[in-house]
């Protein structure tokens, strides 16, 4: 019975829900195939996430200026387009610095960048087409210098349309903004806090900023790495719930 | 000044036509004459064209024809003719050649065997001119000269008479003469001809070789070997690359997309199918239309892959077309597809597959269409020391294992070489990553002993407060020994909006009570400050 359930959960392509359960009903095992998620490039979040991002599902990354979500989302692009996917960057407000993902390892020829100009509608329907068009790794769509309120503004039922479009596909999408905008059933949420910088020197004139640390904390419904599951323990604005 | 002749110009003549073949070309030369004269007695007596017997080994030897427009037609018709008599030529034969703007030649050695003799292939070449309505003249022949010469004299009503009666004029177009030989040099054997009496073919091929060569010169003995009927060189046909055109001319004019996607569909669906019978796919879209104020409007679309989908072509037309509209209402279209081989791709059951390029194309012109061109594609570092220095490509994932060592490249020279400049520069932020701000943001920064202290600024969402840490500054200038750089870089807002321009300004990396770091500068030409970007 419970393999005939099995076998119908993954033809349904529902098998994600699916963990390898102990006799005492207790988590023995990775919850998700590897094949199934996009490494984030951070080992600690691909820990937490159980592999990474998953394929398939709405994720989205959340926090302030200086929090390292950027660095995060830089990151999963270069772990993207290192094991050869290939990776596509709506960048609403046009912030991207081509120089410091090359530094974190971006294979640029391998990212599609989408230069916005500023208006969040025009980024989703960007967004969008390249959900639809399918054969990407990883897609991002960066809303963190939008203004929140014309992020609002927008319908809710289009994180549930871009979360249809992502449905069953072998691209994990995600989103950043400086709050919580939506993510899907399956996929996570990201909260990045403001963090001390780090900085080398005393006097000005010999002081250099050696850069952040992000600490992310995960806040979606996604297998830490103890093998529990994290309660929505977020405190801003939850997302849409469908 | 000497002005070059022939013989200085052109290397000795090849000898391609053997003893055997001399012999057969005197042969059928001979038959030509009394075949000629039986015509004309035929066609006086019943008005019909004869038909005549050929000796067996003609059957199976070369041999050739010519097709040839009778009138010299318009350029835009000219075109239209010569595609169809390429593809008359095509039904009969792969071997073509298009021998001159009017002229083309096929090999039809062999033909023999399905068809019959050469006037039965010469009938039905002429049926076939006439059912796709080429107002053209057939000559078949066993070499390229004597088929060029007799479909040249032909005309639309008579064949052409006798070979040895016919002018020595008609070697003006048959001869392969150096581009820089003047008109009077081309015409000077032709009036030397004239003026010893030589008028047709065959007084010019009995000729004694030695004494013609000692006074025209090698080209005298050219002018021989065609009178003779020899080739000046061996058949060479075109490679096999027919052109797909397709051209409509609308009954009334067109002014909107939605009525021109149906015509595009039209054109490019029996397009695509020839692509697809030919085992090609178009690398480039030329699209010319016609518009009602006689103004040509013309869209190449270079494809990053050959693609042959007529729904794909027909959705990247459209989308160029939303971007770069026409001035009026459309009269004629015409599509040129520019074929390639086709695109053999082995996908690995290792590698995740990569988005198509069909995919691609289309992906990338409608993003073009919603944000524009200059806004899509991929980054790439470019080796300069000016601040936020790249330069956008054509978004293309296949080749990014060989451009990725030439990104390092380029990556190492622009953030390593230019310090400070770069996103992570001299103060060694490689963890830090910067989120630029490329519209000109201008802060107010309050200074005290030659430091920042405070950032202030009128704008929403841009960081302020109080500087807590605070590193630099670096000084970073370029650009100042260029004129034209100096003109543009009037203000750091120009700079930012267009990457140009001369640069001279002091960095500074700050941490804000807020909590955000954040690299200012101070424009040292126009003593403001500006926020370069928030570390991110």
């Amino acid at each position: 019975m419970r393999a005939a359930l099995e076998s119908l959960l993954r033809a349904r392509k529902l098998d994600v829900t699916l963990a390898p359960l102990g006799p005492d009903g207790e988590l023995t095992g990775p919850a998700y195939d590897a094949a199934r998620v996009a490494q984030t490039g951070t080992p600690a979040l691909d820990a937490a996430l159980g592999g990474g991002f998953r394929r398939g599902h709405l994720s989205d990354v959340a926090g302030a200026p200086s929090s390292g979500r950027t660095t995060i989302v830089v990151r999963a692009i270069a772990a993207a387009t290192a094991r050869g996917d290939a990776a596509a960057l709506v960048d609403a407000c046009d912030t991207f610095d081509p120089a410091s993902a090359a530094a974190q390892g971006v294979d640029l020829p391998h990212l599609l960048w989408v230069r916005g100009t500023g208006d969040a509608a025009q980024a989703v329907k960007a967004y969008s087409l390249i959900l639809q068009a399918g054969g990407f790794g990883l897609v991002v769509l960066d809303l963190a210098g939008a203004a929140p309120a014309a992020v609002r503004q927008l319908p809710a039922t289009t994180w549930m349309r871009l979360a249809r479009i992502v449905e069953g596909s072998e691209t994990a999408a995600l989103l950043v903004g400086a709050d919580r905008i939506a993510r899907s059933a399956g996929g996570a949420t990201i909260a990045c806090e403001t963090i001390a910088a780090g900085w080398q020197g005393t006097a000005h004139r010999a002081r250099v900023f050696t850069g952040l640390a992000p600490a992310p904390r995960l806040i979606g419904g996604r297998r830490t790495e103890g093998g529990g599951r994290n309660a929505d323990a977020g405190s801003g604005a939850k997302p849409p719930k469908w | 000044m000497s002005v070059p002749s022939y013989d200085d110009l052109t290397p000795g003549i090849p000898d391609v036509v053997d003893a055997e073949t001399v012999d057969r070309l005197a042969l059928f030369l001979q038959k030509d004459i009394h075949r000629s004269s039986r015509d004309q007695e035929v066609r006086r007596h019943s008005g019909k064209h004869p038909k005549t017997s050929c000796s067996p080994d003609l059957l199976t030897s070369c041999l050739y024809a010519c097709l040839r427009l009778h009138a010299l037609p318009t350029a835009d018709s000219l075109q239209t003719a010569n595609c169809q008599l390429l593809t008359v030529a095509r039904d009969f034969s792969p071997r073509v050649r298009q021998a001159s703007e009017r002229e083309v030649l096929l090999d039809v050695s062999g033909l023999g065997r399905l068809i019959g003799p050469p006037d039965e292939i010469e009938r039905q070449l002429a049926r076939a001119l006439r059912d796709a309505r080429v107002a053209a003249g057939v000559a078949v022949a066993p070499t390229q000269t004597i088929a060029r010469v007799q479909a040249h004299a032909a005309t639309d009503h008579d064949a052409p008479g006798p070979w040895t009666q016919l002018s020595v004029q008609l070697l003006q177009e048959l001869e392969a003469l150096p581009r820089g030989l003047n008109l009077r040099e081309r015409a000077r054997p032709y009036e030397t001809l004239e003026r010893w009496g030589i008028a047709t073919l065959g007084e010019l091929a009995a000729l004694p070789s030695a004494d013609l060569s000692s006074r025209l010169g090698r080209r005298g003995i050219a002018l021989q070997r065609l009178a003779r009927g020899l080739d000046a060189a061996p058949f060479v046909p075109d490679a096999d690359t027919p052109r797909f055109i397709g051209r409509l001319e609308l009954e009334w004019p067109i002014d909107a997309l939605e009525p021109l996607s149906f015509v595009f569909a039209r054109l490019l669906d029996p397009l695509s199918a020839a692509l697809e019978r030919a085992d090609r796919g178009a690398a480039a879209v030329r699209l010319d239309l016609r518009l009602t104020d006689r103004a040509t409007h013309t869209r190449v679309l270079q494809l990053p892959a050959p693609m042959r989908d007529p729904r794909v072509l027909r959705t990247l037309l459209l989308l160029d077309l939303e971007s770069h509209p026409p001035s009026a209402a459309v009269d004629i279209v015409a599509i040129e597809l520019d074929p390639a081989p086709s695109r053999i791709t082995q996908f690995s059951l290792l590698q995740r597959a990569l988005p198509s390029p069909e995919t691609l194309s289309t992906l990338t012109a409608r993003l073009s269409a919603l944000v524009g061109e200059s806004r899509v594609g991929s980054p790439v570092l470019v080796d300069s020391h000016r601040p936020d220095a790249f330069a956008m490509t054509r978004y293309a994932p296949e080749g990014a294992k060989g451009a990725k060592r030439a990104n390092g490249a380029d990556g190492a020279g622009a953030n390593g070489a230019n310090g400070a400049n770069g996103a992570n520069g001299a103060n060694g932020a490689k963890d830090a990553v910067l989120r630029r701000e490329r519209r000109s943001v201008a802060v107010h920064v309050s200074v005290e002993h030659g430091r920042p202290v405070h950032v202030a600024s009128s704008r929403r969402g841009v960081p302020y407060g109080v500087i807590v840490q605070a590193a630099g500054p670096w000084r970073a200038s370029g650009g100042w020994w260029d004129d034209a750089c100096r003109a543009q870089g009037r203000g750091p807002g120009d700079r930012h909006r267009n990457g140009q321009g001369a640069w001279n300004r002091d960095e500074w990396d700050v941490a804000l009570s807020g909590g955000a770091v954040c690299r200012i500068f101070r424009d040292r030409m126009s003593e403001r400050w500006f926020l370069e970007g928030i570390y991110d």
